[in-house]
C-alpha cells in the first residue's frame, strides 16, 4: 500500500497549496547553496524566476473514464468533481495538467501515474 | 449475469467463476513474465567499475566538467524497453526532451518495473485462493492496476491507438465472425474491460 500511503500525504499539501493558489510555491534552492552572503541577500530580495513544472496526463484508448477519475481522486486526493473535470479534459481535449510543483515532485507524480498505467509526462510549465 | 466484483463488509468478493479466475491469474502472470524478461535483457549493471568513465578525469588533463558529466550520464543510460507492450507499461517521462526522458528512465524505470511485478504476483496469488475469494484493499488495488497492465498489453498487441480503434474492437466482438483471427484477443479485451469497470465501482 505504498502508493496509497504516499497519496494521502500528497492530498494534504496539494489541496492546500496546489488548488487555491493555482500553483505550488517554488523552492528558493539557491539560498542554501549560495557561496557568499552577498549572493544570499540577492537571492532573498530578487526571487528566482518562477519555473514550476507540470505533470500532464494524455488520452489513451485503454483507460476507462471511471478508472481515471478513481486515480485522480485516490492519488491526488482531489474531490470527485475536480477529478471528473480533469478526466473529461483528458478524454475530450487529449490531455490535462493534473499537478504542478518542483521537477522532483512532478517526476514522482509521473511515476505514480505510470504505476496506475496512465500515460503521463512531466515538463516545465509553458 | 451478476457483477464480477462486489464490495462486502469483509472485502471485495470475486464473483468470477473458476475458469475465469484461472484465466485472469494466468494473464497477470504472463505480464509479470514479460517484465521479468525485460529485467533480464538489461543484463549487468551499467556504469560499473570497469567502464573506464571517470578514469580520464584525473590523469588525462583538463576535461571540462560538462564533458565528464555527459560521459557519465551516457554510461548510465537506461534504454527504453525493446518490446512496445513493455514500453507502454514503462513509458517515457517526456516526449520532446531526450535528456529529461533519459533522466526519468534512470530514476524510475527499474523501480516501476519491480513494483509492477510484485503486485502482479500478489494479485495473481490472491485469485488462486480457494473460493469464495475475498480481496482486502491492498489486493483489490493490486488487481485493479494489474487489470490495467493486462489491458494495456492486449491493446498494444491489438494495435489500439485511438478511441475509435477501441470501439471497433468492441464491434468486432459483437460481430462474432469465426474467421476473424483477432476475435479471441478482442473478446478477451472486452471481458477484461467489463471486469475492470466492475472492480472500480466496487472500490469507490
Amino acid at each position: 500500500m505504498l502508493t496509497l500511503a504516499r497519496s494521502s500525504t500528497c492530498a494534504d499539501t496539494r489541496t492546500v497549496l496546489g488548488d487555491s493558489a493555482g500553483r505550488v510555491a517554488p523552492y528558493s534552492g539557491r539560498v542554501s547553496v549560495a557561496p557568499s552572503e552577498l549572493e544570499q541577500v540577492e537571492a532573498e530580495t530578487v526571487p528566482a524566476p518562477d519555473v514550476p513544472w507540470v505533470t500532464i496526463v494524455w488520452n489513451d484508448p485503454v483507460n476507462l473514464m471511471s478508472y481515471v477519475t478513481y486515480v485522480f481522486e485516490t492519488y491526488f486526493g482531489y474531490p470527485r468533481s475536480k477529478a471528473e473535470k480533469l478526466m473529461k479534459d483528458v478524454h475530450h481535449r487529449g490531455r490535462a495538467v493534473v499537478s504542478n510543483g518542483s521537477r522532483e515532485e512532478m517526476e514522482r507524480d509521473t511515476e505514480a501515474m505510470h504505476e496506475f498505467g496512465l500515460w503521463a509526462t512531466f515538463q516545465k510549465d509553458e | 449475469m451478476g457483477e464480477p466484483f462486489k464490495r462486502t463488509r469483509r472485502g471485495v468478493r470475486v464473483q468470477l467463476d473458476e475458469p475465469e479466475r484461472a484465466l485472469l491469474a494466468r494473464l497477470l502472470e504472463d505480464v509479470e513474465e514479460m517484465l521479468a524478461l525485460d529485467a533480464a535483457e538489461r543484463g549487468g549493471v551499467p556504469g560499473g567499475p570497469d567502464d573506464g568513465v571517470g578514469d580520464d578525469a584525473g590523469e588525462g588533463g583538463p576535461l571540462a566538467d560538462d564533458d565528464v558529466l555527459a560521459a557519465l550520464e551516457a554510461s548510465l543510460d537506461v534504454p527504453p524497453p525493446s518490446d512496445p507492450a513493455v514500453a507502454r507499461l514503462l513509458p517515457e517521462g517526456n516526449r520532446d526532451d531526450p535528456e529529461l526522458a533519459a533522466g526519468y528512465r534512470r530514476l524510475a524505470q527499474d523501480g516501476l518495473r519491480e513494483r509492477k511485478r510484485a503486485r502482479l504476483d500478489s494479485a495473481g496469488a490472491a485469485l488462486a485462493r480457494p473460493a469464495p475469494v475475498l480481496l482486502d484493499d491492498a489486493e483489490a488495488v493490486a488487481l485493479l492496476k494489474g487489470l490495467t497492465d493486462v489491458r494495456l498489453v492486449l491493446a498494444e498487441r491489438l494495435g489500439l491507438r485511438t478511441d475509435e480503434d477501441a470501439e471497433l474492437v468492441h464491434a468486432r466482438v459483437m460481430a462474432q465472425r469465426p474467421d476473424d483471427p483477432v476475435a479471441v484477443a478482442a473478446t478477451l479485451y472486452d471481458a477484461l474491460t467489463w471486469w475492470q469497470e466492475s472492480l472500480v465501482h466496487a472500490l469507490r
